[in-house]
């Protein structure tokens, strides 16, 4: 089944649905194979009902026996929020092989939510940005969010540039409860106002993490001679000579990632950086390792 | 230096290549397309920079090689004369008067000098025109600047091209030439320049004909006055049968038309005639009767009309009119016939324009010479001293005297004015009488033109006795069968004696009773009177005597001479000795000669340059040795010209020169790519 986690392969799904849902059955099906990981429908505890709470969720059993009215809580039952900020900006079309980061991306959020809807029910929502807020489905477990979700994700086509400091300060007034944040960018911005702009999620109490999505050339691109390069987002070109790429550009990128996972960690986030060749379980297992340590 | 084939050199396009994989496809690439520049720099300068040099010398390679094999392709060559290195260059430019059709003679020497400027500079050229006689132009030289102001100062003529002439200068120039000799021939290449002997046309076997035929595929079709008789002098213009003008009108490549003809005296028009001629026809037009006034008229017979060569049109003769001229025929007291004879022979060849005066030699003391055109002595040997002194001054003065020996000569054997006495007589048996075994038919009192096989009626003529002188410094136009001159000619002086050494009467001969016998009168009337030297029309490039020879130039007496165009040819040095002068215009000529006789004169253009047909394509082949001689336009004419130098191609050379530069590349490219595979 680990073939199906291939982005190459998920690349020829033209439905997100039957990706997540693929991605998410491989997934737990290699997970039954590990020891380190998992979760269950097991009792966890009772907590008392207060008024608001859904009737559904009372142990009618305990309350014949002591009229006292409780929800029964499982293990791996959250009602924590997952939302993902997905960066829909034309930085994200790029790609040197197919998937592009766009199609990456969305694969990789397609999958969250199925896990995060129909294995662990929590609620699921996204934010699609590029310089401002494009579209925005809050949080739910509504039946029918899945869809929802993933038609979102139909229209997150890349467009615009990115300006990630903007929609994050929308976000403030959007999220109310604290849950888990994943912000799936290419991360174009400086390391530094990107994670001071993050920090202000963390310290209300939510779980950050940052898929950073990369192209593998864009990690180690190849230049036989001296080029002319495009921004894809700004139009700019600039011819590059290929000693360059070699040398600078490497050193560059990578104390890139190096300021954006430090930074990360030290304002108490996770920092993810996954290339479009790379399975998805890799983020999946981010996820889950992050819901399983408390929220 | 020079290329084979330019057009190759659209290849040099393909030296863009290595421009363009050098230092344009470094640039010019399509911008591949990054998700940001956040981390890139520009690098252009050094990058293009460090290419250039990088790559520099690899690009020159290539370029170098891609040139040398466009160059291969091109096949450039220099001209070198090779083995024909001491070939001599002879052009050779027609300027007869048919050049004056079109623009004949302009592209003539615009041809030659064409040729001259392609010509090698070591290669030695000489230029000659060939219009009447040949003429050197130039001696054989480098110097093109020479040739080129020889061609340019070459005038066109008014004579009659011959290439049997021609063939007759290069072969004097051949003996003394002794490498190849290339002659360039520009010329109308006019069928009636061929002599009737291809044999006298043809060139030495060191000399290759190029012909560069000018204008022959143009209109040939012209229209001339041929031929004109008239009479140079005349005394009675009433006279029908002398007062006439027969001109005879022909065309050349023309077809039916009616032809208007124009006679005009001194400048006025005294007749005008059309007449219609057959295509390619000639007719004859008469003009009589006509009314000259004394002394010298100028006339001119014009064909109106435009045509190919319209300055043949019009035909010059001059006639004069004066008195009848008297003529001293003296004879011996016993000789009663020969004045008969001679008499009614002169009445039915000169028309009454000669008046006989007949006198004894015993009552001829007090008569003066000098009145009368020339003097007989007919059998007249016994002479008045005073007489015979007077005859002396008057043929040292320029007048002629006829000498005829008849049987009195036998009892004397000093003739008068003959140096040298009597060598002997000889009486031919009745039976068995001398026949004339010689006759010059050039000498112009015997002058024939087609003489029969009977030598033009001299060969009937029977000698019963004829004088033996002595011939020394004396022309002998006949002689007898048995070589016994009969007919002589001597110069003394200024003047001409003729000596016939037989009488005049049928008592030593049957002469006087032949027809021949009233043309010689009728010829040596006219020669020893000068009346056919005086008027009437000559032909361009015909010889005038000026005197009977070059010994009896004296500095008493000068010649003048005037030109159509009012010149005088001759310098005064010249007007003292020279004998003879060439008629080279085409107009009227004055000329005043040493005894003080006047002569007006129309000279035309020899007929024969009217005719513009050229040579046929077989003649031309066969008179150039090869087919490859006729170069009738601009590119065949270059191509030959090139052709006639060896051209020594380079092709051999480049093709080399680019295998090492391939080789160079290989080797330079090998040592690249190796550095590569030991960065990876």
């Amino acid at each position: 089944m680990q073939r199906f986690l291939d982005p190459v392969v998920l690349a020829t799904i033209s439905s997100l649905e039957l990706i997540a849902r693929t991605v998410i059955d491989g997934f737990v099906a290699g997970l039954h194979r590990s020891p380190d990981f998992g979760f269950s429908q097991e009792f966890a505890e009772y907590r008392p009902y207060t008024q608001g709470d859904d009737l559904r969720h009372v142990d009618w059993n305990l309350f014949a026996r002591t009229e006292r009215c409780y929800l029964k809580r499982y293990e791996g039952e959250t009602n924590s929020h997952l939302t993902i900020l997905l960066d829909a900006s034309n930085s994200m079309h790029y790609g040197f092989r197919a998937p592009t980061k766009a199609d990456y991306a969305r694969y990789l959020a397609a999958s969250l939510f199925y896990l995060a809807i129909h294995n662990q029910r929590d609620a699921a929502g996204i934010i699609v940005f590029d310089d401002d807020v494009r579209d925005y489905v809050p949080p739910s477990t509504r039946t029918g969010q899945f869809y929802r979700l993933l038609a979102a994700l139909e229209r997150a086509e890349p467009r615009a540039r990115t300006d990630i400091f903007k929609p994050l300060t929308q976000l403030h007034a959007l999220l109310h409860r604290r849950g888990i944040i994943g912000v799936i960018s290419d991360f174009y911005e400086d390391p530094v106002a990107v994670i001071n702009a993050l920090e202000q999620f963390r310290f209300k109490g939510n779980d950050v993490i940052l898929f950073h999505i990369l192209d593998p050339h864009e990690l180690q691109p190849v230049l036989n001679c001296p080029s002319i390069l495009r921004d894809i987002e700004t139009r700019e070109e600039i011819e590059v000579i290929p000693q360059f790429v070699d040398t600078t550009y490497k050193s560059r990128i990578q104390t890139h990632i190096e300021q954006l996972r430090a930074r990360s960690l030290s304002a108490g986030m996770e920092y993810r950086l996954i290339t479009t060749n790379q399975p998805l379980d890799q983020a999946l297992r981010e996820y889950l390792s992050l819901r399983k340590a408390g929220v | 230096m020079g290329l084979l084939a330019p057009w190759f050199l659209a290849g040099l396009f393909a030296l863009a290549i290595p421009v363009f994989v050098h230092l344009l496809r470094r640039h010019i690439t399509t911008p591949r397309v990054v998700s940001s520049l956040m981390f890139f720099e520009r690098g252009v300068q050094s990058s293009t920079r460090h290419r250039r040099l990088r790559y520099l010398l690899l690009f020159l390679l290539r370029s170098l090689l891609i040139l040398l094999l466009v160059l291969a392709f091109v096949n450039p060559f220099f001209r070198r004369t090779g083995r024909d290195k001491d070939a001599l260059l002879l052009v050779v430019i027609d300027n007869s008067f048919s050049m004056h059709s079109g623009s004949r003679f302009a592209d003539a020497k615009r041809l030659a000098l064409q040729l001259v400027a392609q010509k090698p500079h070591s290669q030695q050229a000489q230029i000659m025109a060939l219009g009447g006689q040949p003429q050197t132009l130039t001696q054989p030289t480098t110097d093109e600047v020479q040739l080129k102001n020889a061609v340019d100062d070459l005038q066109i003529g008014d004579e009659h091209a011959s290439f049997a002439e021609l063939a007759q200068s290069v072969h004097i120039l051949a003996q003394s030439w002794t490498g190849p000799i290339h002659l360039h021939l520009f010329s109308d290449l006019q069928r009636t320049a061929m002599p009737d002997n291809f044999a006298d046309a043809v060139l030495p076997a060191n000399v290759h004909l190029i012909l560069h035929p000018i204008g022959t595929s143009g209109r040939q079709s012209n229209w001339t006055i041929v031929n004109v008789s008239a009479p140079s002098e005349i005394t009675d213009p009433s006279a029908p049968h002398t007062s006439r003008v027969t001109a005879v009108l022909a065309g050349y490549s023309t077809a039916d038309s009616d032809k208007t003809v124009t006679l005009t005296i001194n400048g006025n028009i005294r007749s005008t005639q059309t007449i219609k001629v057959p295509a390619n026809g000639r007719l004859p037009i008469v003009f009589a009767p006509l009314d000259f006034g004394y002394g010298f008229s100028r006339c001119e017979i014009r064909v109106q009309g435009d045509d190919a060569l319209s300055t043949d049109n019009t035909y010059r003769f001059a006639v004069r009119r004066s008195d009848p001229r008297k003529i001293l025929f003296v004879h011996s007291p016993r000789d009663q016939r020969s004045s008969l004879y001679f008499d009614a022979a002169l009445r039915a060849a000169t028309h009454g324009f000669f008046l006989l005066q007949s006198v004894s030699s015993e009552q001829v003391a007090s008569i003066t010479p000098d009145r009368f055109a020339f003097v007989i002595l007919s059998d007249a040997i016994a002479l008045p001293p005073l007489f015979e002194r007077a005859l002396e001054q008057f043929i040292s003065r320029g007048g002629n005297v006829f000498i005829a020996l008849g049987l009195e000569a036998e009892n004397h054997p000093k003739i008068p004015l003959w140096s040298g006495s009597l060598q002997r007589n000889t009486n031919f048996n009745p039976s068995a009488p001398a026949a004339i075994g010689q006759v010059d038919f050039t000498y112009p009192a015997l002058e024939q033109t087609k003489p029969g096989p009977d030598k033009g009626g001299w060969g009937e003529v029977k000698i019963l006795y004829a004088a033996s002188v002595n011939p020394a410094g004396a022309r002998i136009a006949a002689k007898l069968n048995d070589g016994t001159p009969l007919l002589l000619e001597k110069s003394i002086g200024q003047g001409r004696l003729l000596l016939l050494a037989t009488g005049l009467d049928n008592l030593t001969n049957d002469i006087p009773l032949h027809p021949v016998f009233i043309s010689f009168v009728d010829n040596a009337v006219r020669y020893l009177s000068g009346a056919g030297e005086s008027s009437g029309a000559r032909t361009v490039d015909s010889l005038l005597q000026l005197r009977p020879s070059a010994e009896t130039a004296s500095d008493k007496g000068g010649v003048e001479i005037i030109d159509p165009d009012g010149h005088r040819p001759l310098s005064l040095t010249q007007a003292r000795i020279t004998p003879v002068f060439r008629l080279t215009h085409a107009g009227f000529y004055q000329i005043h000669f040493a005894n003080g006789r006047d002569a007006v004169m129309g000279v035309n253009p020899d007929p024969r340059e009217s005719d513009l047909t050229p040579i046929s394509p077989e003649i031309q082949s066969l008179w150039a040795g090869s087919g490859s001689s006729d170069l009738t336009s601009q590119e065949e004419f270059a191509s030959a010209n090139a052709a006639r130098y060896q051209a020594t191609t380079l092709w051999w050379y480049v093709m080399l020169a680019a295998f090492v530069v391939a080789v160079a590349e290989t080797l330079l490219s090998s040592r690249y790519l190796g550095i590569q595979r030991e960065e990876l």
